[in-house]
């Protein structure tokens, strides 16, 4: 059986697979995992989170627009364009290009077209009469058909694109019209993707810094010790700011690189300090002065008899610190210094306050980005709680 | 007493016989006590103070006292777990503290230890089998082909099943992890074993078990043993002579045949007395031991056992008695015991 294999039928492992709630929440992060992937195999690209879907839109399922926005709807984005494109001198070519997100014009004749558009106007400038939709009822009828004449235009979209159109809507747009689902879910693989890489590469330096300065002691224990007390002194919110006006002129000024280094660089003190301490104590087992006594080299010793033993606490750190790093993320995104370029939650959050929608009850996208946030923190804030419960009860 | 300063403290072994297999030297381990704001050195803990003995091969010493008195200290100096504060330890012939890091990993295969703790000496982590494999192929005892049977032949020969190669530490009870501690130790076939308080961790009905299996292997084995152990009956039991130890100094060096006649220092009479199943004969001769044990960072100036000796003069205040050779490998440190 192999050593892995081992590992997780531990006595450790038995009771974090008994503790229910740790159990839903690797569910819970599972799910989140899962669209990750989904998002990083381009299920949902950048571009798809930039496209526009409509006019600032609420939640379909549970508030209603009001008249002036429904005209506004139908009016404004899909009938002037197949109207300007059948006005062009290459209609097929023109009409062709008629897009709007997902949407495409359905597969008539110009003529058929140009009829559906004769209605659609003269409609338009019936219900124009009144500057009040409202304030008539009888003028809800004339708008119903005027949307389902523009309704008409459309290729009604099927399989997929249909699942995404209508998946895109659920959650309403943001001020641009884009999709706060589609930009939602992406942000949850920028949110995954800093968090994964963040906390495999601080847990790795850590845990290595931290057993060499136990292990070793002297002069590495006094170097690794100045160099993570310095470390610590530098707030990465700084040190971001910094990078990222270093970085103006680059071209990785759109990637997330400025970010991995700013967290890569503070973010694996914790670790170290816990494998350090961890490590003094390993040191004084009877094993490893075997292992001395067998004639094995210090290196030898560190890296198979010392840092395995060490596992537990990397799992636990590992936790803690992919929260952080999620937590930072969307805290620097939000001021502006973090991701740039794509969708992230601290992004819409900014997004939502600058355009005064919450201010005004449109709560949507700053609730969207703020309950994805919160369900992943909170269900790896059990996890590791209960990773700290199952292996490490002294709360090391 | 004229003839006492001429005694010497540690006989250099005659001339014409082999070199012994370990010797040890005046050897002085301190432990620093550091403290106040700026980390200095506050205090020493004479853990081990000026030992000289030797250990002939094959032969079994076995080193007593009570806990804290510098027995293990002393077994990790002699194995080079410690770095000695002063002093030097020969292994037939090879000082051990002169030579090269490299060169001591190699002698290394030919002394190890059993440790105390059969709880903490093994990895959690490594099977029976991986903790065995890797020091057999370190020091490649046997060719890469055979180190599976030599797995075998070690585990048949400390007792245990071969079903329990894959089983890892906490699947075994205490007296089968030091087993598996023994069997480490055999791996590399080595000549010299220092086995610190190996069953003291251990049940009883066990310790017997393990002492016997211990007692077998040795004779098998040829082994030269270094045995710590603060059980007289069983160093009675299992060694050829004694070194019995008392805050880091030796008080009386014997050979364990009829402890009770030749004890002579009053601290071994002390323990004798303090072991009744021992000893039913002399129980009434000596009271328990009163008095306090000095603190190690503050011995004593003259005799460190005067705080709590029955028989003590004025001048065991003052000075330290130096340990006399009686003959036949009898070495005793007191003032008021004389030279026949
Ligand atoms: N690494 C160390 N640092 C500081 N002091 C130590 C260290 N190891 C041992 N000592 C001190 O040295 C003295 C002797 O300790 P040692 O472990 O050799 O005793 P022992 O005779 O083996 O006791 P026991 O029977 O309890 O195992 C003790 O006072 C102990 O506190
Ligand atoms: S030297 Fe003095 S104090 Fe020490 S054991 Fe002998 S009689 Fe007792
Ligand atoms: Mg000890």
């Amino acid at each position: 059986m192999s050593m892995t294999d081992r590992f997780f039928k531990t006595r450790e492992f038995r009771k974090l697979f008994r503790n229910k709630s740790a159990v839903i929440a690797m569910l819970v992060i599972a799910a989140y995992l899962f669209t990750a992937l989904f998002v990083m195999c381009g299920g949902i690209t950048r571009e798809t989170c930039d496209t526009v879907v409509g006019q600032n839109k609420m939640p379909g399922f549970f508030i209603q627009q009001t008249p002036e926005q429904r005209y506004e709807n139908a009016t404004s984005k899909f009938l002037p364009m197949v109207q300007r494109a059948l006005s062009r001198a290459d209609q097929t070519a023109a009409l062709a290009d008629v897009r709007l997100g997902q949407e495409r014009v359905v597969n008539k004749s110009a003529a058929q077209l140009q009829a559906i558009i004769d209605r659609a106007i003269e409609l338009k400038n019936e219900l124009n009469q009144s500057e009040d939709l409202d304030a008539d009822s009888a003028r809800l009828p004339q708008l119903k058909a005027l949307e389902d004449q523009v309704a008409m235009l459309k290729a009604p979209l099927t399989g997929w694109s249909r699942l995404m159109q209508n998946a895109s809507l659920v959650l309403g747009t943001d001020a641009q019209g884009r999709s706060i689902f589609l930009r939602g879910l992406y942000s949850i693989k920028i949110a995954i993707q800093i968090g994964l890489v963040t906390a495999a590469f601080c847990v790795l330096l850590g845990a290595l810094l931290g057993a060499a300065a136990g292990y070793f002691g002297g002069w590495v224990d006094h170097g690794i010790v100045w160099v993570y007390t310095t470390f610590s002194s530098i707030p990465n919110l700084v040190l971001l700011v910094v990078l990222s006006y270093a970085f103006t002129d680059s071209e990785v000024k759109d990637t997330l690189l400025p970010v991995y280094i700013a967290f890569g660089a503070t973010f694996w003190i914790g670790t170290c300090r816990v494998i350090r301490g961890e490590t003094l104590k390993l040191k004084r087992m009877e094993y490893i002065q075997a292992a001395q006594t067998a004639g094995f080299s210090p290196f030898y010793i560190l890296v198979r008899h010392v840092i395995p033993n060490t596992a537990h606490l990397m799992l636990i750190n590992f936790s803690l610190l992919l929260i952080g790093a999620i937590k930072s993320e969307v805290i620097l995104s939000f001021l502006g210094f973090g991701v740039k370029g794509q969708p992230s939650w601290g992004i819409m959050i900014r997004d939502a306050g600058n355009n005064g929608d919450v201010v005004s009850g449109f709560f949507w996208e700053i609730g969207t980005a703020t309950a994805l946030m919160f369900a992943l923190v909170l269900a790896f804030n059990i996890l590791s709680d209960a990773l700290q419960d199952a292996f490490d009860p002294k709360h090391v | 007493m004229s003839n006492q300063s001429a005694a010497t403290q540690s006989s250099p072994p005659p001339a014409e016989a082999p070199a012994p297999m370990v010797r040890v030297q005046n050897l002085v381990k301190h432990f620093p006590k550091r403290g106040g704001i700026l980390n200095q050195v506050i205090a020493k803990v004479h853990a081990v103070n000026d030992v000289s003995f030797q250990i002939r091969k094959g032969q079994t010493m076995g080193v007593v006292g009570e806990s804290g008195c510098g027995k293990s200290t002393l077994g990790k100096c002699v194995i080079r777990l410690h770095e000695p504060t002063s002093g030097k330890v020969f292994i037939e012939g090879t000082d051990i503290g002169s030579i090269s890091s490299h060169a001591l990993r190699k002698i290394r295969s030919r002394m190890q230890m059993i440790f105390q703790d059969p709880n903490s000496s093994l990895n959690p982590r490594m099977t029976v089998e991986a903790t065995l494999r890797e020091v057999i192929k370190l020091h490649q005892v046997v060719p890469a082909g055979e180190v599976d049977a030599k797995i075998n032949t070690l585990m048949t020969k400390v007792g245990l099943r071969l079903d329990d190669r894959k089983k890892y530490p906490h699947e075994f009870s205490g007296g089968q992890k030091q087993r598996v501690g023994i069997a480490r130790a055999l791996a590399v076939n080595p000549e010299f074993i220092i086995a610190d308080e190996p069953v003291s961790a251990l049940d009883v009905s066990i310790q017997a078990q393990v002492l016997n299996l211990l007692m077998d292997l040795k004779e098998e084995l040829g082994l030269t043993i270094l045995f710590v152990s603060h059980d007289l009956k069983v160093i009675d039991h299992f060694c050829d002579s004694m070194l019995v130890m008392y805050l880091g100094n030796i008080m009386e060096e014997m050979p364990c045949e009829d402890i009770h006649a030749h004890a002579k220092h009053p601290y071994t009479r002390a323990l004798l007395a303090s072991n009744p199943v021992m000893d039913p004969d002399h129980r009434a001769e000596l009271t328990v031991l009163e008095g306090e044990v000095p603190s190690p960072y503050d011995p004593p100036a003259g005799c460190p056992f005067v705080t709590r000796c029955p028989i003590k003069t004025a001048r065991c205040e003052q000075e330290n008695p130096p340990l006399l050779d009686h003959g036949n490998g009898h070495r005793v440190a007191c003032w008021e015991v004389k030279l026949q």
